[in-house]
């Protein structure tokens, strides 16, 4: 079993307790009307799909609640790193 | 229809006893999650320490997320419920039910399902964390007593696979 480390809860937790949530760093444009439809698109579905270091959302829900986000590799399934959500991206 | 209403508890009230360990249903309780950002409202408004790291308990109270906290309290036990104040306060004593779990092989039963590394788990402490799928609540009591607290629908579920587990 994978340990991933929460930064609330500040320690390691077992993966069972965590659902992953998707890409990171997506921010919703401010003026969803104004948007082309392309750039609309892009923003709901399109994804980066990395081999390697991928910046993910995840969500500690069988535990504190909270979403934070992680630096994951995708070929190993190895974290690099976990940080609260609104920290610059690492 | 009869004016009584009678308590239905979804698990046997006979406790469970194997080797080195047993397993029984906690009476009823009072249980609030409390809300706040700063967890001084909640401190002024129940006039008792509010324990601010994640997974510690203090009096009945336990810190449960960063902006979360689970109080525990005696059946009938009512609280002020905080109007004006920026928290939010919610009964939910019959949302689970809480079991307990003790005697020398009590953590031994419970890391059968529970992914949690009980040896590092210290007393006092209080985490939400899973049993196999169903989510619960594990409170470390003593060092040979944990209370567990599950919903209500999971409950049954969860005491036969604790049973069987001890009966191992």
């Amino acid at each position: 079993m994978i340990l991933i480390h929460c930064p609330y809860c500040d320690e390691k937790r077992p993966e069972i307790e965590f659902a992953n949530a998707g890409q990171a760093h997506i921010a919703r444009p401010l003026d969803p009307s104004g948007q082309s439809d392309a750039d609309w698109e892009a923003y709901l579905f399109i994804r980066a799909n990395p081999r390697g270091r991928h910046h993910e959302r995840w969500r500690h829900i069988h535990g504190c609640g909270r979403f934070f986000n992680a630096v994951r590799d995708t070929v190993t399934d190895k974290f690099e790193t976990t940080y609260k959500a609104g920290e610059p991206r690492r | 229809m009869s004016d009584a209403l009678i308590r239905h508890e979804p698990v046997t009230e006979t406790p469970f006893v194997a080797q080195g360990v047993r397993i029984s249903l906690a009476p009823p309780m009072q249980r609030h999650t409390l809300r706040a950002r700063n967890a001084q409202d909640l401190e002024s408004l129940l006039k008792v320490k509010i324990p601010r790291k994640i997974g510690a308990s203090e009096g009945g109270i336990m810190c449960l997320g960063p902006d979360e906290y689970y109080l525990r309290s005696q059946a009938g036990a009512t609280i002020p419920t905080g109007e004006g104040l920026p928290v939010a306060v919610a009964d939910v004593s019959e949302r689970s039910i809480c079991l307990v779990v003790e005697g020398p092989r009590a953590s031994e039963v419970l890391m059968s399902g529970c992914p949690l590394d009980l040896s590092q788990f210290a007393v006092g402490r209080a985490a939400r964390t899973m049993y196999e799928t169903v989510e619960i609540i594990l409170i470390r009591d003593a060092e040979d007593r944990f209370h567990v607290e599950v919903w209500r629908s999971f409950s049954a579920w969860l005491w036969m696979a604790m049973t069987m587990a001890a009966r191992h």
